[in-house]
Order: structure tokens, then sequence, then C-alpha cells
């Protein structure tokens, strides 16, 4: 027994020892400001949370004659409804201060949204209490406290200082160095290019001139001229004889009728044409007129 | 030898003859529950007067009835008559009081009020509607003729009953 004692105070005290806790707890009046509400600004900021129950209580004033029903709800914080929603109807019945409570499975609060007392019909809600009763438990992010079940220590990244090679005097003298070497390089490539286009030029101009009698070989010349004109189409060396071509068709007299109708038509197309040359005359007449 | 067997016989079957008794245990719990939750306190506004209105002083006591089956109970409630304890008295004291519902957990029962049978001191309810309803009452004590009260504690005790109808 001695033994097993000594074993759970060892047991306490062995780093790895963890516990969880749930707190229990109730809100304020969340009518206390009005009949409508914001859950989260009546609802404790603690991860996890869970609404488990609410009590409202308000006196209804009213006529008994009157209809009366007071409805006291919550919407999905998503807008998709209500989460609660529970009506008293007061109608025909003299007002008196009612007292209700309601137990809920653990709704996380992430689902509540505005609440508010509503009173439909004639009369009035006055004194209304509402409170939430809610519940968390202290490791719901085990991270959160060193004493949680499932808490990772949190490993510290050592700072490495990054090397930059670029950086490097070395590597930078290098760097220089090889850039010396292949500017020169590049440096003699260019002089070079410029000397053989300079020596092109030289023989270009040299080949180029005609008058040169050190250049003008007339074996080659001949030569030359011998493929030229066995290269090009041979009829461009032969002439086309001119021809005459005669009038073939002869009309062997006669005269050709006029047909009546298309004379007709002729005129009467005359006749309209000169009526209208008329029709512009005159009116142009008037104008100046 | 058959015959002094079957007499034998018979005798063991007239001695192994048995009986046995078995109970049958029921147990019923009341459905209805009175819970004392404000205990009252009377004021002393003037020397001859206790009371328990708020305004001088006092502290009307509320007494909560839970009824879990409708209709099968009525609540009576007494408001005192007389003192438990108190000092010597040597004068009449002239008693008032009321029973209200000050309190309902649906609103049919607001109805009760105006239902109630009063007589004597007593209010009786009929519990129609399940659930819990809250009573107010409220007692007034009035000691001789603008008489003051002797130095001392006073007691007073309401009564509260749920009868099974």
């Amino acid at each position: 027994m001695k033994r097993l004692s000594w074993a759970l105070v060892a047991l306490c005290y062995l780093p790895s020892y963890s516990y969880s806790e749930e707190i229990y707890g109730t809100t304020n009046n969340a009518a206390q400001a009005g009949l409508n509400w914001v859950m989260t600004q009546v609802l404790p900021e603690y991860a996890g949370l869970e609404v488990n129950g609410l009590v409202y209580s308000y006196t209804a004033v009213k006529d008994p004659e009157t209809d009366m029903i007071v409805w006291v709800q919550n919407e999905y914080a998503d807008g998709s409804g209500y989460i609660f929603r529970n009506s008293d109807d007061w109608s025909g019945l003299p007002g008196n201060t009612i007292s209700k409570s309601f137990a809920f499975p653990n709704l996380p609060a992430t689902l509540w949204g505005p609440g508010s007392v509503e009173v439909e019909g004639e009369g009035s809600v006055e004194d209304a209490s509402i409170i939430y009763s809610y519940r968390y438990d202290t490791c719901f992010d085990p991270q959160s406290d060193p004493s949680c079940p499932g808490y990772e220590e949190t490993v510290e990244v050592p700072e490495i200082p990054i090397y930059d090679p670029l950086q490097d005097a070395l590597v930078q003298e290098d760097m220089a160095r090889k850039a010396r070497i292949q500017e020169e390089e590049e440096e003699r490539e260019r002089q070079r290019r410029r000397e053989q286009w300079a020596l092109s030029n030289t023989l270009e101009d040299l080949l180029g001139d005609g008058n040169n009698p050190g250049l003008v070989d007339p074996v080659a010349e001949a030569l030359a001229l011998a493929l030229t004109s066995r290269t090009l189409p041979t009829d461009y060396l032969y002439s086309l004889e001119g021809r005459e071509y005669l009038e073939a068709v002869i009309l062997d007299g006669g005269t050709i009728e006029d047909n009546v109708k298309a004379r007709r038509s002729n005129l009467a197309q005359q006749l309209l044409h000169q009526q209208m040359v008329d029709s512009q005359y005159e009116s142009s007449q008037q104008e100046t007129k | 030898m058959l015959k002094i067997v079957v007499p034998m016989a018979a005798s063991i079957l007239a001695t192994e003859f048995v009986q046995a008794q078995t109970e049958i245990i029921g147990n019923v719990d009341s459905k209805c529950i009175i819970v004392s939750e404000t205990p009252g306190v009377y004021g002393n506004p003037n020397p001859y007067q206790l009371t328990t209105a708020p305004t001088s002083g006092g502290v009307q006591p509320i007494i909560r009835f839970d009824v879990l089956a409708a209709d099968y109970y009525k609540a009576v409630i007494e408001h005192p008559v007389s003192f438990s304890s108190s000092p010597t008295l040597d004068d009449v004291v002239t008693w008032t009081g009321d029973v209200e519902v000050s309190e309902v957990s649906d609103t049919d029962m607001s109805t009760y009020d105006s239902d109630k049978v009063e007589y004597d001191n007593a209010h009786e309810y009929q519990m129609t509607v399940a659930g819990s309803t809250w009573f107010k009452i409220s007692s007034v004590a009035d000691y001789g003729y603008n008489k003051s009260f002797p130095a001392g504690q006073y007691t007073a005790v309401v009564e509260a009953e749920c009868i099974p109808l």
C-alpha cells in the first residue's frame, strides 16, 4: 500500500502527467439591454464552448381579452432558420410572469445566431431574463496548456545563418577573374571578326574591279560566255515571221427591217424622257423667277 | 406387501404438500412537489405593524409547486393567522394576508388566480396544468389598536399542502 502511494505521488510529478477539465457556467441576462441580442456578446470566448441549456422568464403585460403570442428564439448563425424557438400563447389569458427552462444536447456555440424576444399581437414584455448555460473543455485545444493530454512540445527551430555563395569574397574574386577572361576572349573574337571583315572587303574590291587587267583572264571570260549562251533558252536566238490576218466574213447585201414593237417602245421611252427633261427645265425656270 | 406400501406412499405425499407466498411491492412517488424558494421576512414600518410588503422592508415568501401530472392535485396555501413564536402578547393581533400566483411555467396557469377558491385564510388552487407554479404570500399583522409590538423575534408560518384529488 505504501509502495502504491509512492507510485501515485511519483506519477503526479512526472512531466507527462496531464488532465483536462470541463467547466460549466451561465451567462448574464442576454436581454439586459433589450429584446434582441448577439450571441458573440453573450457567450464567453472559449474554444469548443457548447450551450447546454436556457432559462428564460418575462412578465407579459396585456389585457386578458386580447390575443398575444410571445416568441423566444435564436437563429442559426448561418441564417438557415432557428436553432431554438419557443412560443407562449397568452391569447385570452391574463398576463403573468412566466419562467421556462430548456436543455440542449451540447450545441456548439458557433451554431448560435442572434436571439430575440418577439411579441405578436397586443401586449408587451417586461423584465425579460434570458440566461444560457454552457460548458467547455479546458483542453479542447491540447496545445493551449502543457498539462493537457495530447500536448506536444513545440520544437524550437534553430536559427541557421543563410550562406549566400555569391557574397563570398573568394567566389566573387573567382567570378571576376572568369568575367575578365571571358571579356578578353570576346574582345579577341571581335578583333578577329573585324580583321576578317576588312580582308573580305579588300578581296571584293579587288574582284569587283573589271578594269583591273590583272584580274581579267581572256580564256576564263570566253568560257564564262560560252557557259552563259548554253544556259539561255534557244528561242531567244530565233526571230518570228510576221503575217496579216484578213477579214473572212462578207455580208451578202439586203436590208434589215426595223422591229415595229421595238420601235414603238423606243418612241415611248423617248417621249417619256422628253417629258422629264421638260419638267426639269420648267421647274428650274420657276426657281430662277 | 403392496398393502403396506400404498398407505406409506400416501402418507409421504401428505407430508410433502408445500405452500408458497410471494410479495408484490409497489412504490408511489408523489407527482406534486412543494419547494420553499424564498423565506419571508417581516418588516416593521410602524410600531404596531409587521408586514411582508417589500415597500415596508419586508420580503414576501415564495413557494413553488411542481406538478408532474395535471388534474390530479389541488394546492392549498394558508397565510398566517398566528405567530408560531413571539414575545408574550397581551392584546389582539389582527391578521390579513393574501396568496397570488407570481410566476408560471405555462401560460394556461395564468388563470389559477381567477379560478381559486378562498375560505378563511386558505387559498385553494386546482392544479390543472403540469409544470411549476410559484405562489407569493403576503402577510400583515396589526397589534391592538395602534399598539406597539413588544421587542423580540416574531415568527409566523405559511402552510402549503398538495392534496391528491
